[in-house]
């Protein structure tokens, strides 16, 4: 497997296998939920199993091929005889067990280890697992249930003679091996002109049997007349495919067009390495930007060059469209890591013998692929706090009148530019005098407890070595909690807020950029500074109405737009920036809004749209000084760098002023 | 090493059998000239593979197969047949031989046909 030609193909096998337990797990655990397996999820999980088991033995990765042939044992039983007694958790829990194995073993692959882990407990596991449904369902034919659908095509030896009555002979003699001989070609062996036919294309032959493929096979080709011996197993679906189509086995070149067609469906997709992705993704934001600097081009300004600039909107269109493909080459929907969740509940939830279900939705929101690898273990970790800590077990919950099992709800959906991920419980809810005894404990108070607002008390179990909980658990609880999340996503320029209300649950809210590349932006100035706002985050553009402008007794400026009061900040004010535009009438209010809240910033003027590509602050700049309002900077095409402005954070800071400042009035 | 026993009537026939086999490590421990012998001797030879001609005189080779699965369903009896003879083949198949070799026989034929019921 070190072999380089491998390569690709191994690729494609551990794309396609991790692709398919995922999927597997899913329809586990929804066969779990329903208490049942109906026939379709018997079906798709049993050829998942014959699909695996044949593609890592192609892959010599046979623990795993292993594993997935006695898997498809148990669950073509379970389709065949459709037994009415099964220990429907038991199974989940076995079948999970597998998917767990599988899952470590091609992680192995991936990571090019040698996979030598030993499936004899397993399938020593599932073997017992099948017996004990047998058992269970115990009727007079289960033997035929387990039948296995073979087909061969035979050719004799050339000199051995009397070809129809080898065949004779070989069919006979299988008998005792097969519950059933389905098809025979030619027909009648009794006649002469069928030694012709086997002579010239064989004997075809098709039955069921107990046997495995290997035994059979084995059976077949110990006859000592075979020269040529085509065997393999059938699945269910290819012979209904033939029979429906009233076809035998013979017509073989319309399965063969059939086969073929599929194939080109499956090489529409391609797995691309997301190094070469990543490449991609810089290449387009340098792009971007060379295209801005030459349509921009100071050595322009002044020219009349009608035919140029038709050609340049003619070359934006098109990095437009280049860049949005890529930023959706590289967009993956959440429900991966949402389906992690519903195994992690599931197990968590046997583990804790508490009763939880989790609901999702929004899973088909799209986020970029390092985002998503980067907010998956905070989610795990936020969804085991809920669970472990959140959810209070059945009896206390019985007791406080709440519906016995516990629910948590996972949400993901759009905000502007950002996706919002909520994970809400209806457990305890965070106990603000533990929270607020345990800081003072570990010294992390900076406040005098009864000036601190709810919020700021919950925030308070973001601090590093901040932990509640008395007892570590196995799950959740090790002290190394919620800072890890908050810096996990901070590294990818999210944030992190929590809402409680004792006995009634928590919310957590995790805030994640959708893309961290290129932005739509628009430039505005003020004084002599260019600055970017995020245009999907501007509401409108307006030269304001002195007499809308009112002020409170603090002297904060407020505007009314049609009837609703916004607060306005003064960038040039904020940023100390000295520019003539200082009066409302000259410059422009951009109204600007991040979830529900809205605000207005006042600027000198729009200097228009333009594609920006992020960069963040350099470090010598973030490590001196935290800038309010500031995500990252980017340069323009003249060279100029603009700052882009944060709308959420410019929102809390005017809010937080006016709280300070009411504050310190009092 | 497999006993075998070789039922023919023709003399050529059984030694032309014996010297193909005993080169391939098969003992032969019996040899019948028709049905009955064969029949009395399996008795009391136990082999573990017959040969068995099928046209012989006092009793034919189907006869005299019959009955040896008759008296042991396990017996390994493989026939020996002529060009031509087609539904006495199926007829042996059918009450339980296990194979069938066609005159004139190839050594590792015979021998392939005989490892395989090992």
């Amino acid at each position: 497997m070190t072999n380089i030609e491998w390569e690709p193909l191994l690729e494609m096998f551990i794309f396609e296998t991790t692709q398919m337990l995922e999927q597997l797990e899913q329809n586990i655990l929804k066969g779990e939920e329903a208490k049942i397996f109906d026939a379709s999820d018997i079906n798709e999980i049993f050829r998942i199993m014959h699909t695996i088991k044949s593609s890592a033995a192609m892959m010599q990765c046979l623990p795993i091929s292993k594993v997935a042939h006695s898997v498809e044992d148990l669950f073509s039983c379970l389709r065949e005889d459709k037994p009415q007694n099964i220990e429907y958790s038991i199974l989940t829990d076995l079948i999970l067990d597998v998917l767990d194995f599988m899952k470590a073993g091609i992680e192995k692959v991936s990571a090019r280890v040698e996979l030598n882990d030993d499936p004899t407990r397993l399938i020593q596991k599932i073997n017992d697992r099948l017996y004990a449904i047998k058992n269970e369902n115990g009727d007079g034919n289960k033997e035929f249930i387990l039948c296995n659908n073979y087909r061969a095509t035979i050719f004799f030896e050339d000199d051995c003679g009397m070809e129809h009555l080898r065949a004779f002979t070989l069919v006979h003699n299988l008998k005792e091996h097969t519950e059933s001989m389905d098809e025979i070609i030619p027909s009648n062996l009794d006649e002469d002109k069928s030694q012709e036919i086997i002579k010239q294309e064989g004997l075809k032959i098709r039955f069921r049997s107990l046997k495995t493929n290997e035994q059979m096979h084995e059976i077949l080709s110990n006859n000592p007349f075979i020269r040529d011996l085509l065997f393999e197993q059938i699945l269910e679906e290819q012979e209904t495919l033939n029979t429906a189509k009233g076809e035998s086995y013979q017509s073989k070149e319309g399965g063969a067009e059939e086969e073929n067609t599929n194939k080109t469906v499956h090489q529409n997709l391609i797995s691309v390495n997301v190094t070469k992705l990543d490449m991609l993704m810089d290449i387009v934001g340098e792009l971007v930007i060379s295209e801005a600097m030459v349509l921009q081009n100071p050595d322009l300004t002044g020219l009349k060059i009608d035919n140029f600039q038709k050609s340049s909107i003619q070359l934006q269109k098109i990095t437009n469209e280049l860049r949005d493909i890529v930023m959706s080459i590289r967009m993956l929907p959440l429900s991966t890591t949402f389906r992690k969740m519903q195994r992690l509940v599931r197990d968590m939830s046997k583990k804790l013998d508490k009763e939880v279900r989790l609901i999702t939705s929004g899973e088909e929101t799209e986020v970029d692929k390092n985002i998503i690898e980067n907010i998956s273990d905070p989610l795990m970790h936020l969804v085991r706090n809920s669970l472990d800590h959140g959810i209070e077990s059945s009896e206390e919950r019985e007791a406080t009148n709440k519906p016995k099992i516990g629910t948590i709800s996972l949400e993901a959906k759009h905000v502007g530019s950002d996706v919002l991920i909520i994970i809400k419980d209806d457990g305890g809810g965070l106990d603000k005098k533990k929270i607020l005894a345990k800081a003072k404990a570990n010294g992390l108070l900076h406040k005098a407890e009864n000036e601190m607002s709810d919020k700021e008390i919950y925030n308070l179990i973001f601090l590093p070595g901040f932990s509640t909980k008395e007892s570590v658990t196995e799950f959740s609880g090790r002290g190394v909690g919620m800072d890890v999340v908050m810096r996990s996503i901070g590294n990818i320029g999210g944030t992190v807020s929590v809402d409680s209300k004792e006995g009634a649950g928590s919310t957590i809210t995790m805030k994640i950029p959708l893309t961290l590349a290129i932005i739509d932006g628009m430039i505005i100035q003020v004084g002599k500074g260019w600055y970017t706002l995020p245009i999907t985050a501007i509401r409108e553009s307006f030269r304001p109405n002195e007499h809308d402008i009112i002020k409170d007794s603090e002297n904060h400026e407020m505007i009314i737009v049609r009837g609703q009061c916004y607060p306005i900040i003064r960038l040039h004010e904020l940023y100390k920036i000295h520019t003539k535009i200082t009066d409302f009438k000259n410059g422009i209010l951009v109204m600007v809004e991040q979830g529900e809240k809205s605000i207005c910033l006042f600027a000198d003027a729009l200097l228009g749209q333009q594609q920006v590509v992020v960069k963040s602050l350099p470090n010598y700049i973030r490590n001196v000084k935290k800038i309010v309002g500031v995500t990252g900077c980017t340069l323009l095409g003249d060279g100029n760098i603009s700052l882009i402005l944060d709308i959420g954070s410019l929102i809390d800071f005017r809010n937080i002023n006016l709280i300070k400042n009411y504050k310190s009035n009092l | 090493m497999k006993k075998v026993m070789i039922v023919d009537d023709a003399a050529f026939m059984r030694l032309s059998l014996k010297m193909i086999l005993e080169k391939n490590d098969y003992m032969i421990v019996g040899e019948a000239e028709n049905g009955e012998v064969a029949i009395a001797l399996y008795q009391e030879i136990c082999p573990d593979i017959v040969t068995m001609d099928i046209t012989m005189p006092v009793m034919g080779g189907i006869e005299a197969l019959k009955e040896i699965i008759k008296k042991d369903v396990s017996a390994k009896v493989v026939m020996i047949s002529a060009m031509g003879q087609e539904s006495y083949v199926r007829e042996a198949i059918v009450a339980g031989a296990k194979h069938f070799i066609v005159k004139p026989f190839k050594e590792d034929l015979i021998i392939r046909t005989l490892n395989s019921l090992s």
